[in-house]
């Protein structure tokens, strides 16, 4: 990407701890305009911790195997996702930020014994009917060659950015007879943050979700997205690329409806209400080697 | 048999100590691991195979349909068809003679035989009277029906049971009864230690010579069996204490084998199949036999495949001296050391109705890459492992070479098997 090569990089010498970061993306995004660093940050030689990657898998229903699942590099540049936005130039928080949809690209197997760098970036902040949409791109590279890149895109209400906004496409929809129901336990939020380090309290605290709105914890949406790709593993060869939009979340515990349809390139599914009306995630799958 | 059944390839993934690098693997994990590595050696990507015929021994009750799961996580197309079979620690090489025998009969063309075994992931129960309990109180139609069948609780229902390697109907772990076979036969403790040593020194060797490049894929960082002393020796071996027969026995952990995870798998399939998947076939399935003996009655629990080895032989017109090579599985060492022993009893032979003794046998054509004592022993695996390791080596001999393999399993049970270079 020329683009990430003209950007400042701050080169930090482990993963963040999620604790001062995340303390700072917890406070809520006071209104105006939003405002994104515009430097990178990038940690080298990450190695990837064999028992979290078990872990890991057993919660999202992977199979434990050498290479790695593209969901757990996505886990892996989640503390540079927190850094970046509980830096003091962000006005966009984490907390409060909703993960609206999520493409990933995995363009080799992983090893789960390769160390990787990884880097995080935000751009394409533009204004939405709500506020304001952004990109935060990650790559993975092992020994300079891209492995992984990630686009996660973060949806902020209540703040503003320059332009008119350009309607974001409704994704097709059919409601459709769920071919599996998925039964998700109530502990699942807290299941999911032991191995994704991801703490924000909306997915484990029944308060921390009402005052978001929410009536009870909700499950991550990479969690969901994890759970979708694991129930269609081994059909997608050792390259591909997914792309998720997280269309209503999942309050827990719940069952909820799953479904999956070859198609030319690949695989579509979704991940909808027990009775298949209404969607919660619309993913695709494309082989990419 | 019909069709000639050829053993066309095997993959493994590296066995280790149970609790070792695995202890976080299940058994569908290892097996879907062996069967990815197969496919990918094999090209078999999206295939639909025939058939795949898989076990474990240390089963937990969700995994009723471990192979078939296995499949579905595979890079194997989802429409392979798959199922369970269990026969203790002889699985590996059932299930090997179960997709032959279909592949024989033309009802399959192509077919994988597999075994995963996890010590590390053993299922825990409950203690049968609390299992009782929780039953009885499942079936509650009231609150009160509820209360009282939990009141029944005693706190010596609460310890979990792990999975013991007992026999059932006499109590004795499988060491302790083969420490019974060691005394009534006179194995000595030299003899023991020193087969352990060659198993060692002989699986070493053949890694060392790139034996296992095609026959292993490394799995969560493992490249190498994990047991493997290469620098073992009858002296180290020696220093050991008994683990078996009390004070005075005979056996200890060095010529035992440990309790293992892993898990293997092997391709079989007609001629033609492997022919147009441009696959060379290493050696034939000639026949088989499976036996068993009383041992409730006191017989030797682990000395099954003798009889099995006696009819195999005659029924195929062999002897001793015509087959090359031979794989008896390393339960322990001293239950290699009463086969040998029992196959030259013309007594104990006539006992079990064949004609005389069986023979007895060079041991230079013994295990020559090593057995369980070195490898590691994940139950249902071992079958799955032995299988292409001697068809690779029969190949490696020429046409006309024959091998025989033969795996004691608890029940009292056994498993032999020949094959054949093509």
């Amino acid at each position: 990407m020329p683009a990430a090569d003209a950007r400042a990089v701050e080169t930090l010498d482990t993963l963040p701890a999620m604790g001062t970061a995340f303390a700072r993306a917890l406070v809520p995004a006071r209104k105006g305009e939003a405002r994104v660093p515009s430097h990178a940050v990038r940690v080298d030689g990450v190695r990837q911790d064999l028992d979290r990657l078990a872990a890991y898998t057993r919660v999202c229903g992977y199979t434990l195997r050498d290479a790695v699942p593209a969901t757990w590099i996505h886990v892996l540049t989640f503390p540079l996702h927190v850094s970046l936005l509980g830096d003091r130039r962000s006005s966009v928080r984490l907390v409060g930020a909703v993960h609206a949809s999520n493409a990933m690209t995995l363009h080799r197997p992983v090893a789960s014994d390769e160390r990787l760098a990884l880097e995080v970036h935000a751009e394409a902040l533009r204004p939405h009917a709500r506020g304001a949409m952004l990109d935060l791109v990650g790559t993975a590279r092992v020994d300079g060659e891209t492995v992984w890149e990630g686009v996660s895109t973060y949806l902020v209400a209540g703040l503003r950015a320059p332009g008119e906004p350009v309607p974001v496409p409704r994704e097709p929809f059919e409601p459709h007879a769920p071919q599996a129901v998925w039964r998700l336990a109530p502990d699942l939020g807290r299941r999911y943050r032991a191995v994704s380090h991801d703490p924000n309290p909306i997915h484990t605290n029944r308060a921390a979700a009402k005052a978001f709105g929410f009536a009870r914890p909700i499950i991550h949406g990479m969690w969901t997205h994890a759970r979708a790709l694991a129930a269609l593993e081994g059909r997608f060869g050792d390259a591909y690329s997914t792309h998720v939009s997280f269309v209503k979340p999942v309050l827990l515990p719940a069952t909820i409806g799953f479904r999956a349809t070859a198609v030319d390139a690949g695989l579509d599914a979704a991940v909808t209400t027990r009775d298949g009306v209404k969607p919660h995630l619309l993913m695709s799958v494309r082989s990419a080697s | 048999m019909h069709h000639k059944v050829v053993v066309v390839g095997g993959n493994r993934i590296p066995f280790a100590k149970a609790g070792g690098p695995y202890a976080q693997a299940s058994n569908h994990d290892m097996l879907t691991a062996a069967l990815d590595g197969l496919v990918a050696r094999t090209g078999l990507s999206g295939s639909r195979v025939g058939e795949v015929a898989g076990g474990a021994v240390l089963k937990h009750p969700n995994d009723f349909n471990l192979t078939r799961e296995a499949v579905l996580s595979s890079a194997l197309s989802p429409s392979t068809p798959a199922c369970d079979l269990q026969q203790a620690c002889a699985t590996g090489l059932e299930t090997t003679m179960y997709i032959a025998n279909k592949i024989a009969l033309g009802q399959l063309d192509s077919g994988i035989a597999a075994g995963a075994d996890s010590a590390s992931d053993a299922p825990i129960a409950v203690s049968d009277p609390l299992r009782r309990i929780l039953l009885e109180a499942s079936r509650a139609r009231s609150a009160k029906q509820r209360i009282a069948a939990f009141a029944k609780i005693r706190p010596g229902h609460l310890a979990p049971l792990a999975p013991r390697v007992a026999e059932p109907r006499t109590g004795l772990s499988m060491g302790e009864h083969q420490a019974l076979t060691t005394t009534r036969w006179g194995i000595t403790r030299e003899a023991q230690d020193e087969l352990a040593a060659a198993s060692h020194h002989r699986l070493a060797e053949a890694w060392d010579r790139g034996f296992f490049d095609d026959l292993v894929t490394p799995y969560l960082r493992v490249a190498k069996d994990a047991l493997l002393r290469p620098d073992t020796s009858v002296e180290r071996l020696a220093a050991l204490k008994p683990a078996f027969g009390g004070p005075e026995g005979t056996m200890t952990a060095g010529n035992s084998t440990a309790l293992s995870d892993g898990a293997a798998a092997t391709l079989l399939a007609t001629e033609e199949w492997a022919a147009e998947h441009h696959l060379t076939p290493w050696a034939r399935i000639v026949d088989a036999e499976v036996a068993a003996v009383d041992h409730p009655a006191g017989e030797d629990l682990l000395l099954a495949p003798v009889g099995a080895t006696g009819r195999l032989l005659a029924r195929q017109g062999l002897t001793v001296a015509d087959i090359d090579l031979f794989e008896i599985h390393e339960a322990f060492a001293s239950t290699v050391l009463a086969t040998l022993a029992a196959w030259q009893d013309e007594d104990y032979c006539r006992s079990l109705g064949l004609d005389g003794a069986i023979g007895t046998l060079d041991r230079a054509r013994l295990n020559v890459t090593g057995s369980s004592l070195a490898v590691g022993h994940p139950f249902a695996a071992t079958g799955a492992r032995i299988v292409p390791t001697l068809a690779k080596l029969l190949h490696e001999r020429g046409p006309g070479s024959r091998g025989l393999i033969s795996v004691c399993a608890a029940g009292g049970q056994g498993v032999v098997a020949i094959l054949e270079a093509v």
